[in-house]
């Protein structure tokens, strides 16, 4: 008797649509497929701010040193400057010895601040709004493997936030990747002293160099109903604060049906994070169309918010391809990431 | 604890139904409970709160309530429970004993207090049924029976009309002789003697004869109901001799005479009050309560609590405009 091959259907995955019901017990998508990292060897991220790293790296830094971009010309010292960098055109009109100064070239320090609070552990289609945001880190990790560049991470739970040191290498950011996917889940209504708002501030104040930053959250504040987009919201003043020295990435996860409000008839809403609960029916035409009008007031209100404290703004969803939308922003981003990212008044830029 | 209210029932094997409805209430909480715990999770709820109305559940609860309150009333009406319901008597012989002494002539009660006694005596004579026995009792040292059982209305008023003013007060003597009375009561159809019944009016103490508490163990033992009335105001008074006697009615001891014979007691100072007791006492003597099937009844409380559980669970299934 030979074995009779298993016909039976592959067990069925629902995915992330379990986090609908209760809290996922773990990361609903592979290491592996976080990024086709080869596909993005092609794609450069745009640094428009400058850098004070200190090794030698692909973007411009703040200070003079050895480089490629040409910087102010200064009278020749003898015995201290290369006698190869004259600048031979400066020193024929002043008819005094000049040499030309490089900026020097700098790496590139990323630190991605990502939001695990219970209302990220959720999502209706493949993967939950925690793990996209994952997918993200990883995606833009990729993008900026230059020589040199190190990329950290910092992982906002209510009650802590845990940090992981910048790292140059792609083995060093496929560590950090694993250990943000096994990180716990942290479990409904788990209360403390972090909000996006103190992750961010947090972040601002312990990462000194300068560098780009990746705050990567749904942008929701529990218990904030507000809709008008000339209020701040709570996270925004910290957001403008981190966004004084570094190129800020702001990354909004979002799941269609946060947007979409579904129809799943007359049943019981619970928020994972407040103590809302209530019976809501859901196939109420005219409070689905409310709902819905509501939530595409706030998340304007969150895109003009982000756009006012100078960061720039990617919206990911759950039903879509991260990996595209991503790169879709980079390629436009190399146009405007220099208007995007105007330094204020009296900051270097 | 006191289940007077708590009817009798003809099958009360039936119910054993009534375990259904714990087993209902725990049932319907366990699903409640559950239900709570499988709830919808939900981000964005702070949005949610403000454009979502809020659903009240006392609907759910009141459907589920008013069907338990139905099923409980239906299972009552299907184990066949008896009530109590006043059923009017056939035929009853009422003693009416009027105290005719001294002090009857006080004059708080207008225009005297005797006169207002065969006012009211009177006026319910003529309202009592007329298949009712009459007799007529007077109160006094010397009870006497005045009128012998009968349904004559007009010897009746006669008999009250004649009444005159006699010494002394002799409260347990009257009630024997009142007893007395009711044994010269004409026999029914079926040779037994029509229920009976005394109406005591007394404005004094008791001043001569056997003791009144005796009187009343002996009515209590012939199943006699005894309506006292104590008649007249606490500063009532006769001028007796050129003496000035204060008369007030003697209340405890025909409490106290009423409670032992299972009669009520009740008190009237002036003609009017006089008049609506007696009408209390015609409808106490008139009516005799009875045992009988109220399923009807028990049906109809589950009929109104099944429509308002039915107009609940319509308002929760229909989406108003």
């Amino acid at each position: 008797m030979s074995v009779q091959p298993g016909f039976a259907p592959p067990p069925e995955e629902f995915g992330a649509v379990e986090s609908v019901l209760h809290e996922p017990r773990a990361a609903t998508i592979p290491l592996h497929k976080l990024a086709p990292e080869a596909a993005l060897r092609r794609l450069e991220l745009t640094v428009v701010r400058r850098l004070e790293g200190f090794l030698h790296g692909d973007h411009q830094g703040l200070l003079p040193g050895p480089g490629s971009e040409a910087n102010d010309a200064r009278m020749y010292v003898p015995g201290q400057d290369d006698v190869r960098k004259i600048d031979w055109a400066v020193t024929a009109r002043t008819t005094v010895p000049y040499v030309r100064d490089t900026i020097a070239d700098r790496e590139l320090e990323i630190w991605a601040l990502l939001d695990v609070t219970p209302s990220m552990n959720w999502g209706t289609e493949g993967v939950t709004k925690r793990d996209l945001g994952i997918a993200a880190i990883a995606t833009i990790g990729f993008l900026s493997q230059r020589m040199g560049d190190r990329f950290g991470g910092l992982v906002m739970r209510p009650d802590q936030i845990k940090r992981y040191p910048a790292q140059s290498g792609r083995t060093a950011l496929y560590g950090l990747l694993r250990r943000l996917l096994t990180e716990p889940i942290v479990s409904d209504h788990t209360t403390g002293p972090y909000s996006l708002a103190a992750g961010i501030q947090r972040m601002a104040r312990t990462e000194r160099r300068r560098g780009m930053r990746l705050v990567v959250s749904d942008f929701l504040t529990p218990g904030d109903f507000e809709l008008d987009p000339n209020v701040e919201p709570e996270w925004e003043r910290p957001m403008r604060q981190l966004a004084v020295r570094n190129q800020v990435l702001a990354v909004e996860v979002v799941d269609r049906h946060e947007i979409e409000f579904a129809d799943v008839g007359d049943l019981l809403i619970r928020d994972p994070e407040t103590n809302f609960e209530r019976y809501v029916n859901t196939s109420d035409d005219a409070a689905r169309e409310r709902m819905d009008a509501a939530t595409a007031a706030q998340r304007e209100r969150i895109r003009i918010a982000l756009r006012r404290a100078g960061a720039a703004h990617i919206q990911l969803r759950t039903d879509r391809d991260w990996v595209h939308d991503i790169a879709r922003f980079v390629l436009a981003y190399r146009r405007t990431a220099s208007m995007l990212h105007q330094p204020p008044a009296g900051v270097t830029k | 604890m006191n289940f007077d209210w708590f009817p009798t029932f003809i099958a009360p094997e039936r119910l054993w139904v009534l375990l259904v409805v714990p087993l209902m209430i725990a049932a319907y909480i366990y699903l409640v409970l559950r239900k709570k715990k499988t709830g919808m999770r939900f981000t964005n709820t702070a949005i949610l709160s403000r454009v979502v109305p809020k659903q009240s559940q006392w609907r759910r609860h009141l459907a589920v309530a008013l069907s338990l309150a139905a099923l409980v009333a239906l299972s009552f009406a299907w184990a066949r429970p008896n009530g109590i319901e006043m059923v009017p008597r056939e035929r009853a012989t009422v003693v009416l004993v009027i105290d005719i002494s001294q002090s009857m002539q006080a004059t708080d009660v207008k225009p005297t207090r005797l006169d207002a006694a065969k006012e009211a005596a009177l006026a319910f004579v003529k309202a009592l049924p007329a298949q009712y026995n009459v007799s007529i009792v007077s109160l006094s040292g010397n009870p006497n029976v005045r009128l012998p059982p009968t349904v004559d209305r007009v010897q009746a008023q006669q008999a009250i009309n004649g009444l005159k003013l006699q010494d002394s007060t002799a409260v347990g003597e009257s009630i024997y002789v009142a007893l007395n009375s009711l044994l010269l009561a004409p026999k029914g159809t079926d040779s037994t003697p029509a229920p009976g019944a005394i109406v005591l009016l007394s404005d004094g103490q008791n001043t001569a004869g056997r003791a009144p508490s005796q009187a009343a163990a002996e009515a209590k033992k012939q199943n006699v109901p005894v309506y006292t009335i104590a008649y007249g105001t606490d500063n009532g008074h006769v001028d007796l001799d050129g003496k000035r006697e204060p008369v007030p009615p003697d209340r405890t001891l025909l409490t106290n005479i009423a409670q032992a014979t299972g009669g009520q007691a009740f008190s009237a100072e002036s003609l009017d009050q006089l008049n609506k007791v007696y009408n209390n006492i015609r409808s106490e003597v008139g009516q005799t309560p009875t045992k009988k099937e109220t399923t009807a009844l028990w049906a109809g409380y589950g009929l109104a609590f099944a429509v308002v559980a039915a107009l609940a669970a319509v308002s929760l299934g229909t989406r108003w405009p």
